[in-house]
């Protein structure tokens, strides 16, 4: 069973990084509601790709395997993964699960 | 008399030193000796004009003197030294060799030469044969990863060297399978200098024979100069005998310029431009501190279309052996290299296959690895794309380090530091440790797992 506090904490956590980078823009919430990709969030397309990479980044580190979150199949889900930090956590379980049992 | 006029500067210069190899001199007399010797060779083994003859050697006096035979014996020589690895065999099929000269070690007076069962037929080779002209086949890796054979008529690409310029002690940096090794040498073997040649082209090594030798001029690849900063060679080595560095083969970065101005204050730095297709352009840098550059001379046209590079000249290629012509309708070749244009200067900024598009926006990979390789702890970058479904593509960083530093914090300072500098879409999204160099056999960039055909050099 994949731990989903590990992966929230990730997100926390490429969420700093991105703040620090951008300490002019919005403070983002550290909360599973919080917007991150689509109306009402503060990362641009730009801002997205960022935080991924050191989501990615930080995955790689933790669970000593790469994994990549932007693919045709993260695209092409009815909700996009990349919604809020819930959803992303979320999905990033479900890959981590495949990829253990696969 | 394809080199009739060298044949004329090495009588001339008969005493003078033409190569420094191991130590050792080898006067110009030595060379129309051995020259004549390596004649009389294929004579003997009945090699005719117009055969393909694979000369696979490192640089050493032996290896030019046979060279300079299979021109006068107007065969089409393809050039072949160990910077080509494992795609040596590659590189003999394509060119369909007829005769090969396998890897000799230079202490040799006399080689084998290997007869293969083909028969070289490329129309372009009939072409050569028709007029009784001797080739040379070079290659350069195209952008899609296929070697391209580029076939030169070398009574057309040797006419520019019959003029007599300076005479200077040179180090040939580049080899003699590339168009800016070719250079170097026909260079200063039309101009009776003497050659350094060198087997080992680390930093240290390369200090140590412009210190021994005293060479004035030094033609070197901008990654070079980045390793000789890094490591500090310059410090252990007299390099004041130094008139020229000039340098090519792939985008300079600022910051490295910069700081071979203040090792090599006495140096004039010149950017070279050349390309296998074309031969080599006469070229003026606007000073020893800037990066734009006059390019032309005789023989050579340029102009810049749709922000590329393009190119005219009376000794650019007959063709390519395996590709399709890159040459427009009325003969211009397109180089893929992006310019900047300022009155009669131009500044090369990068490749368009290296060229990183992010959500529509253009990167230059040189610009920001000018600007990463100004931060502490870096030893050396290379910047490149990758997919991404979100923005088409993103910027990447692959980083050498001097002293181990987590990845965390090294991406959180790279990204900072880039913010002060760049756009924000410039700024690499993704920092990755490289786990080897970051150059490839030539002391070239690798951005891509093979490399992009190298335009600029010398």
């Amino acid at each position: 069973m994949i731990n989903r506090e590990r992966i929230e904490r990730i997100i926390h956590s490429a969420l700093d990084e991105w703040q620090q980078l951008n300490p002019d823009g919005a403070k983002v919430a550290k909360v599973p509601g919080t917007v991150l990709f689509g109306e009402g969030s503060t990362l641009d397309s730009l801002g997205l790709v960022t935080l991924i990479a050191a989501v990615e980044r930080e995955i790689a580190q933790e669970f000593d395997r790469p994994l990549t979150l932007v693919s045709e199949k993260a695209m092409s889900q009815r909700t996009s993964p990349f919604r809020t930090v819930a959803t992303l956590t979320d999905y990033i379980a479900s890959l981590l699960e495949e990829d253990s049992h696969g | 008399m394809p080199i009739g006029f060298l044949r004329r500067v090495f009588q001339a210069a008969d005493s003078e030193t033409a190569f420094l190899w191991r130590g050792q001199p080898f006067s110009y007399g030595w060379l129309l000796g051995a020259l004549d010797r390596w004649k009389a060779q294929l004579q003997a083994e009945s090699v005719l004009p117009g055969t393909v003859v694979v000369l696979q050697s490192d640089f050493c006096p032996e290896a030019v003197a046979a060279m300079l035979a299979l021109i006068e014996q107007a065969c089409i020589v393809v050039p072949i030294t160990a910077a080509a690895g494992q795609q040596a065999d590659e590189f003999i099929a394509l060119a369909q060799a007829e005769r090969v000269i396998p890897p000799f070690s230079g202490l040799e007076q006399h080689a084998v030469l290997t007869r293969t069962k083909v028969c070289a037929d490329h129309p372009l080779y009939e072409r050569l044969r028709r007029e009784g002209h001797p080739g040379l086949v070079l290659f350069s890796s195209g952008s899609t990863g296929q070697s391209k054979g580029v076939v030169h008529d070398l009574v057309r690409l040797l006419k520019k060297y019959q003029l007599r310029r300076q005479n200077l002690r040179t180090l040939a940096f580049l080899l003699f399978d590339h168009i800016g090794g070719f250079d170097t040498l026909f260079y200063c073997l039309s101009n009776g200098s003497s050659l350094v040649l060198v087997e080992d082209r680390s930093p240290e090594a390369i200090c140590a024979a412009v210190a021994r030798y005293r060479v004035e001029v030094l033609p070197v690849a901008p990654t070079f100069l980045s390793l000789l900063v890094i490591s500090g060679a310059y410090t252990l080595h007299d390099l004041s005998t130094l008139k020229y560095v000039t340098y090519g083969a792939e985008v300079m970065s600022e910051a490295t310029l910069q700081a071979c101005r203040r090792i090599l204050p006495q140096a004039v730095l010149l950017q070279k431009y050349g390309t296998s297709e074309v031969g080599t352009l006469r070229s003026h840098s606007e000073s020893s501190d800037s990066l734009w550059v006059k390019l032309g001379g005789e023989g050579y046209q340029v102009r810049v279309v749709d922000g590329l590079l393009q190119i005219k000249s009376e000794s650019a290629m007959l063709g390519y052996l395996n590709a399709p012509s890159p040459f427009t309708e009325d003969g211009w070749f397109i180089t893929g290299d992006i310019v900047e244009v300022n009155g009669d200067y131009f500044r090369i900024l990068g490749r368009q296959s290296d060229l990183v598009n992010v959500g529509g926006q253009k990167v230059y990979p040189a610009e920001v690895e000018n600007v990463i390789q100004q931060l502490d702890n870096v030893a050396d970058v290379v910047v490149f794309g990758e997919r991404n479904p979100i923005t088409g593509q993103i910027v990447c960083a692959k980083v050498t380090l001097v002293q181990p530093e987590p990845l965390k914090d090294l991406t959180l300072r790279l990204k900072l530091f880039c913010l002060q500098k760049l756009a924000a879409y410039k700024v690499p999204v993704k920092v990755v440790l490289a786990e080897g160099p970051l150059w490839g056999a030539r002391l070239k960039r690798q951005r891509r797992p093979v490399e992009p055909t190298p335009n600029l050099w010398l």
